[in-house]
Formats: C-alpha cells, structure tokens, sequence
C-alpha cells in the first residue's frame, strides 16, 4: 500500500537547484534508505515530505490526497530531525507531549499525572533510560535522541517516520535498541524513511533504496542483491576502494618525537600519557563519553588540566591558554562542528581566513586581495563547494563546512593537528577526501592524532590505536598486528582489568 | 535525459536567473537595509510636514545633540556585536563629566590635562568591568547594572548633587566651536566613526570582534585571545563614554551630576535600529550611529511640532518600534522560504 507518492518535486533556492525532479513512493511496512552524499539534497528532501519545505514543483500525494494543497495531511508524517531539539529544564513526560493540545493533555489544565502515566508506556517501548519527570539536562544524549523518536511517535496515527541519521551520536547497544524499535514499526505497517551514511546500518534495515546526487535522483533500488561497492559507486558516482588504506608511507617514520603528554590528569579522565613521532597517526579509540574530547580539549587548553603536562616539539605547552597551544603549533577541530567550529554568520571567507588574518594584513590592515587570493587558494584546494566565498557559512552542507575547516587549519600550518571524529554526518566520498589529507600531512611530518568510534575509520588510518575506558588509557595496539576484536574488547573494558573510577 | 551522471559543475547552467525578487532580497539582507530607509522616510517626512527642519540651524542642533549619545552608541556597538552590554555607560560618562568638573575648578589643574584624566577615568571604568566580567566569569548585563550604581554613586559621593561651575573658557570650543561649517562634538564623532568603522573591517582585531560574537566557543578554539579582546572592548566603550561627558560638560559650561543619565538605553534602541543584533555578531557602527540619527531626528522634531512634552516619550519610543518592526517584516519578507 502507497502512503506517500512525491513526484517531480523540484526546489530551488537562489544560485542552487537543491532538487530536480525527484520520484519517490513510500509504501507501508516497508524501509525507505534515503542514500546520498552531503549537500545531494537528502535534508531538503525530508523536509518536504515533511510538509516544512514547500517545493517549486511537483506534486505530493498523501493517503491519495494532495498534500500540498491540505496541509493537514501531513500530521500523517512523523519527522525527527537530526539535531537534538529538545527542552532541556522541562520534564521528559513533558517533553514527549509538546504541545499540549496535540496530544490530548492541555485542554484547560495540564495533568502532570497522567502524562507521566502515558509516557511510561513510550519510555519502556522505546527502552529510554529515564524517569517520566527528570529534567532533560539530567538524562544522556543517546536517551535524549531516543526521545525524540518517542516523542515523534507520540503523533496520533501517523502513517510515516522519517528518521534523519538517528544514530549518530548513539553507542552501539543505543542502535540496537533502536534498530529494534524501527522493526516494530515497519511490522505495525509505519512506512519509514531512514537517512544514514552507515553501511551496516543501510543493509540491515533497508527494504528499498533511493539515491540522490547533486539534487537528482539517481533511481530507487531494492536493497536485495544490492552491494557495498554498487551502492557507494551509486553516491558518489566513482569507484572507492573499499579496502584503501591510509596509513602514511612507513619511510615517514624518523622516530623523533613531536608530542609527549605526562600523567595528565583533569575532570573525567587520569593519569593519561602517551607520546606521538613523527609519520604516525595515532588514534584514539573509546566509548561515547570516556573522556576522548575531554583529553583532547584538555591538552590544547581548552579545559581544565589538574596536573600533568604536554611537550610539544620539546616545548612545554602552557595549560588553559589555548591561544598559546595554537600559536606552538597545535590546532584541534571539533568533534562539535556547530558550537566549536564554525562562525556561522559569517561568510565562508571570513571563516577561513580568520586564522591567518595576521598573513594577509600589511601593517596591521587586511589586504582584501590577499584575503581573498588565500580564501579562493583553500577553497580550490580542500574542494569546498559554495556558490560563492561571500555566502553565510551555515548555508553550507555539513561535509563543505567541515572542508573548509580543515582547510582553515592547515592555513595556520600547524606542528599538530587533533582531529575529533572528523567525519561525524560526512559522506563516503567527503571521508576519503579527509583521510587522504590526513595522510598526506602525516608524511608531511605533521603530527596527527584521530579520535573517532568508527574502528573501521580507525583501522583505515591510523599506525597505532590508544584505546580509553572510563577515563583511562587501557592499552595502545599497533595497527598491523591488532584485530579489530581485540580493540572492541579493550574499549569495553573487559574482561580481566574491568576499572571503576 | 541523455546522460544520467551529470558533474556537479552541470547544474550551474540550470541555475535560476537571478530575479528582480532575489536582487531585492539581497539589498534588503544587507543589514543596513531597514536603517537606511527608515531615514529616508523620516528625513523626507520632516521636511515636508515642517519649514523649520531642513535649515541649516537646526542640522546644526541636530548634529550637535546628536554627538553626546553617538560617542555612547558606537562604544555600546562594539560591544554589542561582541555579543556583550555595558549598562553603566551612562553613569561613566556622568562620573568622568564631574571628575572633569574637579580637576578643572577645584584642584585647578590645566583643563587639557584635566580632559586626559578624564578619559583615563573613564577607560579605567570600562576597563574595571572587562576585567570583573572575564575573571570571574561574571554576565556583562548584571555585572554592569551593578557597577552603574557604583559609578553614578561615586559621582553623587563627588558633587553631593551639586552641578561644579566655572569651567574654564579654553575647553568651551571642544563644546561649542565650529570647524567646516559643523559643531565640534559632531566632528569628533565623525572621526571617532571612521576610525572604528576602520579597526572593525579591515583589521585583524575588528574580525575577531564579529567572530567572538559569532561563536565564543569557536573563536576560543581559533586561538584568539577572548578574554582580552572583551577587556578591550569594554576599555573603549568607557573612553567613548568619558569623551561625550567631557564634550558635554564643555558644551554646557558646568560639569552636572546628571550628565549620561539618557545615555543607557537610548544608544542601544540606536544600535538595534541601526542593524546590530542582540545576540552578537552582526551590524557595524556605523549602522548603530544612523541608528541614533533617526531617534536625533525623532527628537527634534517633536520639539519642532511643539507636541507636549508629556507626549515625547511615547512617541519616540512608539516610532523606535515602528522602525524595527518594518526592519524585521522586511527581512522576514524577503527571507520568507529560508
């Protein structure tokens, strides 16, 4: 049975056709992948079936009615959209039923209780790790993002759930549950559409796929006999080799050392050393929240070390003043690209060249010839795609903003480059771009540190693995001798030295 | 179609021509956009319903009152796209007017030296709450509500009330004088504009201020140096505090306790009609001062219509809300699918 049937829908939005033409049917009971690479169109896709885009156009057809022209048809689509958009000092029961009167809870009054009540029921089905009146601020991420998806089913017979990349900030245990759950729906007859950029994920769900490139559609395939290499062949357009490997060329290897970290210790993590040569990149492996980032930002700081210290080309890198950390040399690109990466009212330009303003100023005066000759340098250099260099940087798509922010890095020419899950929401094609420079720079001599919970991005990259857990470094795995088991066995902090903080 | 794998570089031929709409939207994205005609309607407004505006006389008296709460505006500008306020501008250029007052009568210091205390008085202020607020990590609004009534204390503490006369005649000029043909205070804002509007664009110091404001967090990543910078900020916004108050005790002759009282909230309507955001980031001085040039015009012309002075207030602040409410539904307009 058809829930949904787009077709022809094109939008435009001033210098980008962001969709052309595309065909879409969405049939009850069944996995929709929405596939494709960042900036292919997917978000503005979803939106418009959504009902909060409203296409050049096209039709769009909901329950046999057209959609476009009752805007009520689209309480049938139920929409949880990537970002986390909860109210964080408001109660989880609360949460889940806003608005009120949508739900049935705020004619004249609201009643705390039985809210709390109805949304047990959701918390168990959902497997949400809360409490019906805790605050938000006080339960995790991954409980907050299946929240959403709860609070997303709450809508009173909806006949479509449109997940866009779910499991992005979910643990492995997280996804399964989740997993479980988009199951349940599929067999109570919910047609889904699920976006990700995982490929296990893809096919364990998927019944069909749709492929968007460059705002086109390029078809819609059963996921039945359909491959890895096909599918990514089908996003990008080009063949990636599945098996590539990035690791920098071992004549790289001088054994000099660039970073030594001694027993640093701070909030959420102990005792931590380790040491970086030359040609390595060294990974760091570890759960969602055991202190990757908190090291990490620790390091260059950006937060609070209580002892310890960091020697960077025989420099001892003065704590809490990040200002100095990247003037000796060290840049750190965050894992939170909104809150920590870029300035997303200003232009793309003004982005990039913030970091070397002193390069293109002549007597303390920007040259805006030089800024700009550097600005269009990075852009052609790191493929960042704009329409044009004076365009809002949040206008931009995930992986071009994530680009332009390595590219903004390697205008400071840094001693060492941190990168925090470089290729978080980033594209198949995108991601090979990023591990090529990564490797690159290695052999350049740069020093590189990967943290990321992807272990096949691990294993891809990285010449040595430094595994967390808790807080602590539990062991460092040389890349060609180390199963990828070993890792996950390490990281989960089993069996024998399992640590308590 | 004939191919089915088109480069990314073929959708440009696709592209829409640009419209006559989204040539508008891109005039009326410029943050300029709202202030800018907003005083064309004003000025034009005034002109026809009143002989006596458009005379040179009263542009002088326009661009002359217009001095004093400019000097404010642009400090308060900076900061604002710092993502920052500074509630206690009023009371600094009160405090530094009467300290003025004090060197200049009762100590009987030399009044150009006098003029020199004053403004490091003033950039001591600012100075005082930069620092308070970085260190121990204090809100800029509270801290500042709070050093306003320090400041405005210490200047009642100083004057017990009482307005310091006898200014000495050598500084009247700075007040009073005339050079091109334009008051003096309006020619000091005029350059004071120019060489901000200057550091904001072209320096290295003026993007750190907008990518401060922008993203706090990020810039810190950057490697600039925040904190610092928001010392520095909140230093000038005192100094341009300082300098309307001495300029205002020159005007008048006597150095009065209730100099800066209007000088609070006044530049930060300015500011927001001139196209600064509240939340940082955006706008630029020079906006904020067409900002504070609409409500000058505002002023007079009440004065010019002989409307009961019970009336002003409602109708300036009634047209500062007219005036920001066009520049939102124009923007909303124009931005609609975005």
């Amino acid at each position: 049975m058809v829930l949904l049937e787009a077709s022809g829908i094109r939008k435009t939005y001033p210098g980008v056709v962001a969709l052309d033409h595309i065909d879409l049917t969405l049939e009850a009971g069944k996995v929709h992948i929405l596939a494709g690479e960042n900036g292919a169109g997917k978000s503005t896709l979803i939106k418009t079936l959504a009902g909060l885009v409203k296409p050049d156009e096209g039709t769009l057809v909901i329950d046999d009615e057209d959609a476009l022209r009752d805007h009520k048809l689209f309480r049938r689509v139920a929409y949880v959209p990537q970002e986390l958009n909860l109210f964080p000092y408001l109660t989880v029961a609360e949460n889940m039923f806003m608005p009120f009167a949508r739900s049935g809870f705020g004619r004249i009054t609201v009643s705390e209780k039985a809210m709390e009540q109805k949304a047990e029921s959701f918390i168990a089905r959902f497997g949400i790790h809360a409490r019906p009146n805790q605050k938000i601020a006080e339960i995790s991420v991954p409980d907050q993002q299946l929240l959403q998806i709860a609070r997303a089913a709450t809508q009173e017979n909806f006949g479509v759930m449109i997940l866009d990349e779910p499991t992005s900030s979910l643990t492995a245990r997280e996804t399964e549950r989740l997993f479980r759950i988009v199951n349940d729906l599929r067999a109570q007859g919910v047609a889904i559409v699920f976006v990700s950029h995982k490929m296990e994920e893809i096919f364990t769900l998927g019944d069909t796929v749709t492929v968007l490139r460059n705002g086109r559609s390029v078809g819609s395939f059963a996921m039945e006999g359909m491959t890895e290499g096909e599918l990514i062949r089908l996003m990008s357009g080009s063949t990636v080799k599945l098996d590539e490997q990035f690791q920098p060329a071992p004549s790289s290897r001088t054994g000099e050392t660039i970073l030594t970290v001694e027993h640093l210790t701070g909030p959420g993590f102990e005792d931590i050393s380790f040491e970086l040569k030359r040609g390595e990149i060294l990974g760091f492996a570890g759960l969602v929240g055991t202190g990757r980032s908190e090291i990490m930002q620790a390091m260059f700081g950006f937060r609070k070390v209580q002892s310890g210290h960091v020697v960077l080309d025989g420099k001892l890198i003065a704590p809490n003043r990040p200002d100095k950390a990247v003037r000796s040399g060290m840049v750190y690109l965050s894992e939170e690209r909104k809150h920590h990466g870029i300035f997303p009212m200003l232009s793309v330009r003004e982005n990039i060249s913030l970091a070397v303003t002193r390069n293109i100023a002549k007597a303390g005066v920007i040259s805006p010839r030089r800024e700009n000759a550097l600005v269009r340098e990075i852009i052609a250099q790191f493929d960042v795609r704009t329409s044009s260099p004076a365009k809002k940087i949040m206008f931009l798509s995930g992986g071009n903003q994530q680009k332009a922010i390595i590219g903004r890095a390697m205008a400071l020419k840094p001693r060492l480059l941190i990168f925090d899950e470089p290729t978080k929401g980033i594209d198949i094609g995108t991601k090979f771009q990023i591990y090529r420079i990564m490797q690159r720079l290695a052999e350049e001599g740069i020093g590189i540190i990967l943290v990321s919970s992807e272990m096949s991005e691990l294993q891809r990259c990285a010449t040595r693995i430094v595994t967390l857990y808790s807080g602590r470094i539990k062991g460092s795995f040389d890349h060609e001798t180390t199963e990828i088991s070993t890792l996950v066995a390490s990281i989960i902090g089993s069996p024998e030295t399992s640590h308590v903080a | 179609m004939s191919h089915d794998t088109p480069a990314p570089h073929d959708s440009a031929a696709a592209l829409p021509q640009p419209t006559t709409r989204a040539r508008l939207k891109s005039v009326a994205s410029n943050p300029l956009f709202g202030v800018v005609i907003a005083l064309i309607v004003i000025f034009v407004l005034s002109s026809t319903l009143s002989s006596n505006f458009l005379t040179a006389f009263n542009m002088k008296i326009i661009a002359r009152s217009l001095a004093f709460v400019g000097l404010v505006t642009i400090g308060q500008a900076i900061l604002m796209i710092l993502g920052e306020l500074d509630l206690s501008v009023g009371a600094i250029g009160g405090l530094a007017g009467v300290a003025g007052g004090i060197f200049m009568v009762q100590a009987g210091l030399d009044p150009w030296l006098s003029l020199v205390l004053c403004l490091a008085l003033g950039t001591g202020c600012g100075l005082l709450n930069g620092l308070l607020i970085t260190k121990l990590r204090l809100h800029s609004l509270v801290l500042t509500i709070g050093m306003a009534g320090v400041y405005g204390g210490a200047n009642l503490v100083l004057t017990k009330g009482v307005a310091i006369t006898g200014i000495p005649g050598s500084i009247s000029f700075l007040g009073r004088g005339m050079v091109f043909g334009m008051p003096v205070p309006f020619v000091i804002l005029l350059l004071c504009l120019v060489l901000v509007s200057f550091v904001m664009i072209r320096t290295p110091l003026g993007r750190y201020i907008y990518a401060i404001g922008s993203n706090n967090a990020a810039a810190r990543m950057l490697g600039i140096r925040v904190d610092a910078i928001r010392v520095c900020a909140f230093a000038a916004a005192g100094f341009l505090s300082a300098l309307a108050g001495i300029l205002m005790v020159a005007r008048l002759g006597t150095a009065q306790p209730s100099i800066g009282d209007t000088w609070v909230l006044a530049p930060i309507a300015a500011a927001v009609i001139g196209g600064v955001a509240t939340t940082g980031g955006l706008g630029s001085p020079f906006g904020a001062v067409l900002g504070a040039v609409i409500i000058g015009i505002i002023e007079n012309v009440i004065v010019l219509f002989g409307i009961s002075p019970y009336w002003q207030s409602i109708v300036s602040g009634g047209i500062v809300v007219v005036a920001i409410s066009f520049d939102a539904l124009a923007r909303r307009y124009f931005n609609r699918e975005s």
